[in-house]
């Protein structure tokens, strides 16, 4: 069993477990389970000239690891901007934002981008690759600011598990939207996050493409206990959480902590 | 990614490149051109063949630049003194009429003790008043003919030889018709001075300084060594205006080039960053693509100053360009440091882009 396999056991694991017990956050062995990532009061404010204008107010969320969380709500409702928040790219202004433990909202830019790059994968509804880069080597960036190496075994598992083992040589420019996807996929998830944060991941793709990049995601949650935080508007997509958190001005109307 | 990312805009990289080429090139040969303008002139006043140069107080070693007020007759005293072998009085006058050259004017004898005389391509030793010797350079250069006319110095002159090239000027007519057409009767601009020994040198050096105390005396052996831009007034603040000119140009176009990239990159700078790249990461990669395009710049640099320069010796024979390692390295730095610093504004801003703004630039 390699160690993809085992991580992803041992999450399932836990993420049946906490199914079983009636979501009771306990684990078999007894001890209680914490987030994955916890937000507390949370309030972002921007700054339209003169005029403050609140993106979040207060909004307090609980990720369970091995979950699989949709977020639903209309547009300008601050969904994106909760999942800026909730992996670093943006600082809260006022609130807690704990992620795997630490406090995004006491840390420097520097540290958060540091914790970004070990804990957080991001997918983006309009794929974001490099477009100077191949599939590989937009996979490969990942690891390589990551620093640590690269770990061929785990790019090849990816790969693999992605289906995108034949199309590494092409650019961006020469994939369908769905290829492209999963490369973005594949790239967040090839440095073994904590947490993807997949902001409308089928916002630009056909249904059938939108179909299969939703399987793949709830392939990796349920195969790999990879939790995940995705963005939708699309309440059939979102059906694919276990979970789903609705929005509204700024705040989580519904399905905030797990029950 | 680094090259990835060079290729991507082939037009821009290509100008970029071209730019710092340029650059390059500009800084290589104006620097070659000066010195090789000094080094051709030294080696041709070594040529001579003297050990010693004899020139009156404060002369400049730009002999073009001294007028003649020695008197000739010192001549005849520094052919006594002990060890001198032959003494060869020359008065120089400075032709600017169809370029810029320095005629000698000569007592043959006189010149030919000291020289070991000229080796003709074609004609004779200056007999009349009216003759004038040409080197080989410059009838090639100027398509100058055996028993033509030449013009110089408001003069008619009459071809009567072409010489080997490197024995102090291009052009040589006897001294009194020059010393005649400029008013400068009985007077030298330098003596040469031949020694029986050329290790005699000092001593006669020390024997001259007691006759003719204040007189600028040369050992000749050093004279290549005093010929840098420093000890010419002006050139070298003229050099460096040039350099400055050259590294302006890079800088400027390195800056813009890194700019507009950093501008239409936007939202890959905020993939990196949600990647977790760190400020330095970002920096890196500018700084590691300026650094591509300058080393492609200088290497096309040099090419085309390889280019430049063949193209201006055929056009120009008689000019000299000296392409030196040195200042190869010199340029590389020059050029490499430029375009750093003009890459570091635009570096600096994308390391500083928000994330969030980045990654919703349109």
């Amino acid at each position: 069993m390699n160690p993809l396999q085992m991580d992803a056991s041992h999450a399932v694991e836990s993420r049946l477990e906490s199914k079983h017990t009636n979501h009771s956050r306990l684990s078999h062995g007894g001890q209680r389970l914490e987030p994955i990532l916890k937000t507390e009061n949370v309030w972002k404010i921007y700054r339209t000239g003169k005029v403050d204008v609140p993106a979040l107010r207060g909004v307090d969320v609980e990720i369970m690891p091995g979950e699989f969380v949709s977020i639903m709500g209309p547009s300008g409702c601050g969904k994106s901007t909760m999942l800026h928040v909730m992996g670093g790219l943006a600082q809260a202004t006022r609130g807690k934002v704990l992620l795997d433990g630490n406090d995004l909202t006491t840390m420097t830019d520097a540290a958060r981008t540091v914790l970004r790059r070990h804990k957080v994968g991001f997918v983006f509804q309009r794929f974001n690759l490099l477009p100077t880069l191949d599939a590989y080597h937009n996979i490969a960036l990942a690891q390589h600011i990551r620093a640590d190496g690269f770990d061929p075994h785990r790019f090849e598992v990816v790969a693999n598990l992605l289906g995108i083992g034949g199309r590494l040589k092409h650019k961006p420019s020469e994939m369908s939207g769905g290829e492209q996807q999963r490369v973005a996929i594949a790239r967040a998830i090839v440095s073994e996050p904590k947490i993807v944060l997949a902001d409308e991941p089928t916002g630009n793709l056909d249904t059938r493409s939108s179909e299969a990049v939703l399987n793949l995601l709830a392939s990796l949650n349920k195969d790999l206990g990879q939790t995940i935080v995705m963005i939708t508007h699309n309440p059939e997509a979102a059906a694919y959480g276990h979970r789903v958190l609705h929005m509204r001005d700024g705040l989580v109307v519904d399905g905030a902590t797990v029950h | 990614m680094i090259s990835q990312n060079v290729l991507h805009r082939p037009l821009r990289t290509f100008i970029t490149v071209l730019a710092v080429a340029v650059e390059v090139t500009l800084v290589i040969i104006v620097v070659g051109l000066t010195s090789g303008l000094m080094f051709e002139s030294a080696k041709r006043t070594e040529g001579v063949g003297a050990d010693i140069m004899v020139q009156p107080p404060s002369a400049s070693i730009y002999m073009q630049f001294s007028g003649a007020p020695m008197p000739i007759a010192i001549a005849g005293k520094l052919s006594q003194l002990q060890y001198v072998q032959a003494v060869a009085p020359v008065l120089i006058q400075f032709n600017s009429v169809n370029g810029l050259e320095i005629v000698y004017g000569i007592d043959p004898e006189t010149f030919r003790a000291v020289s070991g005389g000229f080796v003709f391509h074609d004609g004779h030793d200056l007999q009349n008043p009216n003759d004038i010797l040409v080197d080989d350079v410059y009838a090639k250069s100027k398509k100058v003919k055996l028993g033509q006319t030449l013009h110089v110095l408001e003069h008619d002159f009459h071809v009567a030889g072409v010489v080997e090239h490197g024995k102090g000027a291009r052009l040589f007519v006897l001294m009194p018709t020059l010393q005649e057409m400029s008013g400068a009767h009985d007077k030298a601009s330098v003596f040469y001075i031949k020694n029986d020994r050329s290790d005699r040198t000092a001593a006669v050096v020390d024997e001259v300084r007691e006759l003719l105390p204040r007189y600028e005396i040369r050992p000749l052996k050093d004279f290549i060594s005093l010929m840098t831009s420093s000890t010419l007034p002006g050139l070298n603040a003229f050099i460096n205006v040039m350099i400055g000119i050259a590294v302006a140009i890079g800088f400027l176009v390195i800056f813009l080039s890194m700019y507009t990239t950093i501008i239409e990159r936007t939202r890959e700078i905020g993939v990196l960053k949600s990647l977790g790249a760190s400020k330095g990461y970002i920096v890196r990669i500018v700084m590691s693509e300026t650094v591509l395009l300058c080393l492609a710049g200088v290497a096309g640099g040099i090419g085309l100053t390889y280019l430049m320069r063949a193209i201006f010796v055929r056009i120009f024979p008689t000019l000299t360009i000296l392409i030196t390692p040195g200042w190869i390295g010199r340029a590389l730095v020059i050029a490499v440091v430029g375009g750093l610093l003009g890459a570091s504004y635009p570096a600096w801003l994308a390391s500083r882009k928000d994330p969030v703004e980045a990654l919703s630039y349109e």
